[in-house]
C-alpha cells in the first residue's frame, strides 16, 4: 500500500531583522509514494523551506503536515526514516571511497550487506569501475551518480532533491535526470524535485509554481485540477 | 601599495575579530603571553630587589669568608690594599635552657663591629611577640651576653635579663637582635640568629674546624680588584663577595626562572598544536581571500601582506589585556614572594615588556607560518581547491620545530632536566601516534565488514588520520600535563608523610666530630638507642676541573653548580655503598693504593658535563689533593638516605691532613627528646636535624610547590581546553557537514550524537595511554633526580585519575561539539 504526505493549509515565514517575511500560506499539497513532483519559481520564494516541511524537518508557522502509510497517520519519525536527499553539491564525504560514500546509510542502519547493495547500486548508476574512487578524483557528473544512489540505496520512499543538475553541464544533467527518474519509479519512491530547470521540471509528473506566496498547478500529468 | 593592504587588512580583522577562529588563537596566544610577561617582569622585580640588597646587606665593599683563620701574613697582605678589616666568627651551634634547644647560627663579634651599615637591635617585645621598633643603633653584646633574634626568643620562650645555656656556659640575654647590616652573605639561610663577644667565643672552645672566619673590609674600587686577585692565587677555598659581584640569591633565582621557563616548552607544544589546528580554518579563508583577489588581476602579495598583517593587528588587540592581567599576576606573586624576599617592592618595568613580547611574536608567527605558506607558491586555481603542497606543510612542522627550540635556547640552563622533558614529551607524543595508528588500522580492518555505529566512527577516524591524531596529540599532552603535575603535588605530600615512617630515624646527625660521635655512641648506648647509620666525611672544596677554575668551568647555573661553590662532604669507602649503584665506569678494588680516584654522582657529572677521565681539584683542609674521575653512581633507594655526591678510596685519608666528621641518624623515642640537651650541653657545635625540623622546612617547600604546581595546573587546563576546542573547530566544518549528510539518510540527531560521543571516547582513551606512558617515564626520568623523591607510581590512582580526565575531555568534547551537531539539511542546501 503506497504511503502519502499532506500538507493541510501550512503557512511558513521567518524574521529578518524585526521584519516579518512571508514566504507562502494556506498551501495544500499531497505527496504520494510512487510519483514524481516539481517545485519551481524565483529565488527567495520558499522552495527550499517547503522541501523542509514536506520531509518532516521544520514546522511550519500555521497549519499541519500528515503522513499516511496503509490508510493511518503515521508519526513523523517514521516518515524521516523514510526519506532520502539530493543535494545540488552533492555532499559526499571526500574522506570516503565512492563505494563507502554509497555503503554509509546501510552501514549507519546496521545493514551487514552494506558493501554488496552498494556496489549493485553504483553499478546500476554506471560506476561499478569508479567504486574505490574518492569524490574528488570524479567529475561532477559522477559525484552526482555517487550521491544519487547513496540517496536511494536505502530504499526510502521518498527522495528530496535540491537542484540536482544545478551544478552539471548539460550532458551530464541529462543523464543524472534520467537516473533519477527512472531509479525512483523503479523503487516506486516519491520524488520532490526543486529546481529553476524547467526542462527538468517537465519530466515530473506534477509541477508547483511558488510565487509571490501561493502555489499554483502547472503542469499535471495525473489529473486535471489544482489541489493548492 | 602598502597602506590599502593595511588598510584593508584592518577592517577585514574587525569584521573577523570575534569569529570563533580568530577568538580562540588570540586566547592561545593570550594565555602563554601572560605567563611569559608575568614571568619576566616578575623576574626584573626579583633581580632589581637583590640587586638594591646585595648594596644595603652587604655590610662592606669585601667580604672573605674562610673555614681557616687568615695568617698574620695573609692579613697584612690584604691591609695594603684595605682601609680597614673587622673579623667575624660564625659558627652553627645548639642553645639549651632547661629541657628546651634550639640549633642557631651564632655570630661572634669583636668592639670594631658592625664595618658599614647599622646594627639594630631592641630590648623589648610587644604584645604580640614582635620586637618594638624602639631600637639602639649600633653597640655589641657585653662579656657573658647574648643577643637573640626575636623568632628565637619566642621560639625557647624566653624573655630579656634571663640566662641560657650554649654548651656548659650561661650567657645573659641582654638585647633582641634586630638586624645586622652584614646579613645577606646568610643568603636564604632559614637558621636562627644570635650574637656574643668575640672574646666569649674562646673560652666556649668549639673546634676549630667548625668557626667559618668572615672579613669584612672597606676598600675602594681599584683595591678591590686587587683583593679578588690576590684571592684567586692565594686563597683559592675561600668565598668572596663584592659589590660588584651577583647576589647569592640572584643563581636561585635565575634557577627558578629558567625552570619554569623550560617546563613552559610544555604548554608552547600544545599551542603549537592549538595554532596548528586552528589554521586549518585560517588557511581556508586567507586562501579564498587571495583566490579572490588574484582573480581580479591583483598578485600574491597582497594576499599575503593583509594575511600577515591580519595577523598582526590580532596579536596586538591581545596585548593590552596581556598586559593588565599579567600585572595584576605580577602584583599578586610579588605579594606571595615576600616570605621569602623581605622587603621586596612591587614595581612594574616597562622595559622588561620588550624581549617576551618579540621572542613570542617571533614563535607564533613560526607555528602560524602554515597559513603564509600554504598559498604562497599556490596558483589561483590551487587555492581555490584548497590544496596546499606536502612540501609545504613540512616547512611549517620544520617552523614549528625551529620555535620550539628557540625556547629550549632560551629558557635551558639545565640539560638533564632538559634532556627529560624532551625524552618524556617525546615518548608521549610517539605512544600516541603509534597507538591511534596502530589501533585504528587493526580495528578498522577488524570491523570492516560489519556495520554499525562503531566501524563506522573507526571508519571515519581511520580516514581522517591525520587530523585526528593530531587532535589526540593535543589532548594527550595536555592529559600528560595535567597528570604529571597532579601526581608530583601528591606524591610531594605523601613524602612529608612519609619521612614519618621511615626507618632511618627521627633524629639526623649531619656534622659530627669524633669527639662529638663517641659521646653519640655512649650517649645513645646509655639510653638503648641503636644508631641507624654512621658515615664519615671531610670537607672538600672543588677548585679547578683539569686544570680551569671552578667558576670558569661552569657556563650555566645549576643545582649542582650552586652547591659546589660551598666546601661538600667527600666520603671514603672501599665497596660501593648500600644505597648507591655505579652508573658508568669502574669502582676502585677494596684496598686500593690508588688513592686518587674519586666516583662522582652522576646528576652532576651531566650538569658540571664532566666526564670519566676528569681530573677533580679539591682544597681539602690545608692541602690541595687532586683526582681522577673513575666511575659515576647515583642513589638507589633502601638502606638509608644518607648518601654522597663525591666519594674516595679510603688509602686517600693517609694524604688528608683534614677534620673528620660523621653523619648518622637515630631513632629516639619520646622520653629521650628532652635528654638531648645533655648532650648539647657538652657539644653546642654538634649539628643535627630532628625530623620535626626536617618537616617544617618540607612544609613550607611543599607550600610552595603547591601554590606554583596549582598555578601552572590553571594554565594547563586552560590551554587544554583551547586546545581541545580548537581541534574540534579545525574539523567543524567536515562534521557539520558529515551530520547533515547523515541527517540526509532519514536518521536522527541521536545518531550524530551517538557517534560524536563515540569518537571522543576514543580520542581520550588513546590521549589517555600517550598521557599515562608519558607520566610514566617522565616520573622514572624526573622524580629523584630534579625532586629527590623515589617514583613508586600508584596505577590505582592513576586509573581513576584517567577515568575522570576520559570523562571531562569527552564532556568538553561534546559540548565543543555542539554546533557541528546542531546543524541542519536546510544548511546543505544554503551551501548550494
Amino acid at each position: 500500500m503506497n504511503s502519502q504526505i499532506q500538507l493541510i493549509n501550512v503557512s511558513q515565514q521567518f524574521s529578518d531583522q524585526g521584519a516579518t517575511v512571508h514566504l507562502f500560506s494556506n498551501l495544500n499539497l499531497v505527496i504520494q509514494q510512487g510519483r514524481s513532483y516539481a517545485i519551481t519559481g524565483p529565488s527567495g520564494s520558499g522552495k527550499s523551506s517547503l522541501l523542509m516541511i514536506m520531509a518532516g524537518l521544520e514546522q511550519p508557522h500555521a497549519g499541519r503536515l500528515s503522513y499516511f502509510t496503509s490508510n493511518t497517520i503515521a508519526p513523523l519519525d517514521s516518515l524521516r526514516r523514510s526519506t532520502g536527499f539530493v543535494f545540488q553539491q552533492f555532499h559526499l564525504l571526500p574522506e570516503l571511497s565512492a563505494l563507502h560514500n554509497v555503503a554509509l546509510p546501510l552501514k549507519l542502519r546496521g545493514d551487514k550487506y552494506a558493501e554488496e547493495k552498494a556496489e549493485v547500486w553504483l553499478a546500476k548508476v554506471g560506476l561499478a569501475n569508479r567504486m574505490n574512487h574518492k569524490p574528488t578524483t570524479l567529475s561532477g557528473g559522477e559525484q552526482q551518480r555517487v550521491a544519487l544512489a547513496r540517496a536511494l540505496v536505502f530504499e526510502p520512499k521518498y527522495i528530496f532533491a535540491d537542484e540536482p543538475t544545478g551544478n552539471l553541464d548539460a550532458n551530464s544533467a541529462h543523464d543524472v535526470a534520467d537516473l533519477l527518474f527512472s531509479c525512483c519509479e523503479e523503487q516506486n519512491a516519491a520524488l520532490v524535485v526543486v529546481t529553476h530547470c524547467q526542462k527538468l521540471a517537465r519530466r515530473a509528473q506534477r509541477v508547483f509554481n511558488l510565487e509571490f506566496g501561493h502555489c499554483g498547478v502547472q503542469r499535471d500529468d495525473a489529473r486535471r485540477g489544482a489541489l493548492c | 601599495m602598502l597602506g590599502p593592504s593595511i588598510k584593508l587588512a584592518w577592517q577585514l580583522f574587525h569584521q573577523e575579530k570575534y569569529a570563533n577562529h580568530q577568538v580562540l588563537l588570540r586566547w592561545t596566544q593570550g594565555v602563554l603571553l601572560v605567563f611569559m610577561v608575568t614571568l619576566s617582569l616578575t623576574s626584573s622585580n626579583i633581580q632589581y630587589f637583590l640587586e638594591r640588597n646585595l648594596q644595603s646587606l652587604l655590610g662592606a665593599d669585601v667580604v672573605v669568608s674562610h673555614s681557616q683563620k687568615l695568617t698574620l701574613n695573609q692579613i697584612k697582605e690584604l691591609n695594603s690594599w684595605a682601609k680597614k678589616i673587622v673579623w667575624t666568627r660564625q659558627l652553627k651551634a645548639m642553645i639549651t635552657r632547661d629541657e628546651q634547644w634550639q640549633q642557631i647560627s651564632l655570630k661572634a663579634v669583636g668592639n670594631d663591629y658592625p664595618l658599614q651599615g647599622e646594627l639594630r637591635y631592641s630590648q623589648q617585645l610587644d604584645v604580640e611577640g614582635e620586637a618594638r621598633t624602639v631600637s639602639f643603633p649600633n653597640g655589641i653584646p657585653r662579656l657573658g651576653e647574648i643577643w637573640l633574634e626575636p623568632r628565637l626568643m619566642k621560639a625557647l620562650n624566653v624573655h630579656v635579663g634571663e640566662d641560657i645555656e650554649l654548651g656548659e656556659r650561661a650567657f645573659k640575654v641582654s638585647s633582641i637582635l634586630l638586624h645586622e647590616p652584614d646579613r645577606l652573605l646568610e643568603a636564604h639561610n632559614v637558621d636562627m640568629r644570635a650574637m656574643i663577644n668575640a672574646e666569649d667565643l674562646s673560652s666556649l672552645q668549639f673546634p676549630d674546624e667548625v668557626i667559618q672566619h668572615r672579613y669584612l673590609i672597606a676598600a675602594n674600587n681599584s683595591n678591590i680588584q686587587n683583593i679578588l686577585d690576590w684571592q684567586a692565587v692565594n686563597l683559592p677555598a675561600a668565598r668572596i663577595h663584592h659589590k660588584g659581584s651577583g647576589h647569592p640569591l640572584a643563581l636561585f633565582w635565575k634557577r627558578v626562572e629558567n625552570f619554569v621557563g623550560l617546563t613552559s616548552i610544555i604548554l608552547f607544544f600544545m599551542a603549537a598544536i592549538g595554532i596548528q589546528q586552528l589554521s586549518h580554518v585560517h588557511v581556508r579563508k586567507d586562501q579564498l581571500f587571495t583566490a579572490l583577489c588574484m582573480s581580479m588581476t591583483a598578485s600574491k602579495l597582497p594576499g599575503a601582506v593583509i594575511s600577515w598583517f591580519k595577523w598582526f593587528f590580532g596579536f596586538a588587540w591581545s596585548l593590552p589585556g596581556v598586559l593588565l592581567f599579567s600585572t595584576a599576576l605580577h602584583w599578586l606573586i610579588v605579594k606571595w614572594l615576600r616570605d621569602t624576599f623581605t622587603d621586596i617592592e612591587w614595581f612594574w618595568d616597562v622595559t622588561q615588556l620588550y624581549t617576551p613580547i618579540a621572542i613570542l611574536a617571533v614563535v607564533f608567527m613560526l607555528f602560524y607560518s602554515r597559513v603564509w605558506l600554504s598559498f604562497i607558491n599556490c596558483s589561483a586555481a590551487q587555492l581555490l581547491r584548497e590544496a596546499p603542497l606536502k612540501s609545504q606543510q613540512w616547512i611549517s612542522q620544520l617552523m614549528i620545530l625551529v620555535g620550539l627550540t628557540m625556547v629550549a635556547f632560551f629558557y635551558s640552563d639545565n640539560h638533564t632536566l632538559t634532556f627529560m622533558v624532551v625524552i618524556a614529551l617525546a615518548f608521549c607524543v610517539v605512544t600516541m601516534i603509534v597507538v591511534s595508528w596502530g589501533s585504528l588500522y587493526v580495528l578498522e580492518r577488524i570491523t570492516r565488514r560489519m556495520s554499525g555505529l562503531i566501524p563506522f566512527s573507526l571508519y571515519m577516524m581511520r580516514q581522517r588520520i591525520v587530523s585526528k591524531s593530531t587532535q589526540m596529540l593535543g589532548v594527550g599532552l595536555s592529559c600528560f600535563l595535567l597528570l604529571f603535575t597532579l601526581m608530583l603535588l601528591k606524591d610531594f605530600g605523601a613524602s612529608m608523610s612519609h619521612y614519618t615512617r621511615q626507618h632511618d630515624g627521627n633524629v639526623l646527625v649531619t656534622q659530627a666530630t669524633p669527639a662529638q660521635m663517641d659521646a653519640i655512641q655512649q650517649w645513645a648506648g646509655q639510653k638503648d638507642i641503636s644508631l641507624r647509620q654512621h658515615k664519615p666525611y671531610v670537607y672538600a672544596q672543588l677548585l679547578e676541573v683539569n686544570s680551569i677554575a671552578l667558576a670558569k668551568f661552569i657556563s650555566n647555573p645549576s643545582e649542582s653548580a650552586a652547591t659546589l661553590s660551598r666546601p661538600i662532604r667527600l666520603h671514603w669507602s672501599d665497596t660501593i655503598p648500600g644505597n648507591n649503584r655505579v652508573v658508568t665506569g669502574q669502582w676502585w678494588q677494596p684496598d686500593t693504593r690508588h688513592w686518587q680516584q674519586i666516583s662522582v654522582e652522576q646528576e652532576v657529572m651531566t650538569d658540571l658535563k664532566l666526564h670519566l677521565g676528569d681530573t677533580l681539584y679539591f682544597q681539602i683542609g690545608p692541602d690541595r689533593a687532586a683526582f681522577r674521575i673513575v666511575a659515576s653512581h647515583e642513589y638507589q633507594a633502601g638502606n638509608g638516605s644518607i648518601t654522597f655526591w663525591m666519594q674516595v678510596p679510603p688509602a686517600a685519608l693517609a694524604h688528608l691532613n683534614a677534620a673528620r666528621y660523621s653523619m648518622a641518624s637515630m631513632e629516639l623515642a619520646e622520653p629521650h627528646w628532652a635528654e638531648l640537651s645533655q648532650l648539647w650541653r657538652q657539644h653546642p657545635s654538634l649539628r643535627m636535624v630532628t625530623l620535626k625540623d626536617l618537616m617544617r622546612r618540607y612544609d613550607n617547600v611543599l607550600g610552595m610547590v603547591t601554590t606554583v604546581v596549582s598555578g601552572f595546573s590553571l594554565i594547563i587546563s586552560l590551554l587544554a581546553a583551547i586546545v581541545i576546542v580548537a581541534t574540534v573547530k579545525s574539523c567543524e566544518a567536515r562534521d557539520r557537514s558529515r551530520n547533515s549528510v547523515i541527517l540526509s539518510f532519514g536518521l536522527s540527531r541521536l545518531t550524530c550524537f551517538r557517534l560524536t560521543i563515540i569518537e571522543w571516547f576514543f580520542t581520550a582513551t588513546i590521549a589517555a595511554c600517550g598521557a599515562i606512558s608519558g607520566t610514566y617515564l617522565a616520573g622514572m626520568l624526573i622524580y629523584h633526580s630534579q625532586f629527590s623523591l623515589a617514583y613508586s607510581p600508584d596505577f590505582l590512582w592513576l586509573a581513576a585519575t584517567l577515568c575522570i580526565v576520559l570523562l571531562l575531555v569527552t564532556a568538553l568534547g561534546l559540548m565543543a561539539s555542539k554546533q557541528s551537531l546542531n546543524n541542519s539539511i536546510r544548511q546543505l542546501m544554503a551551501e548550494n
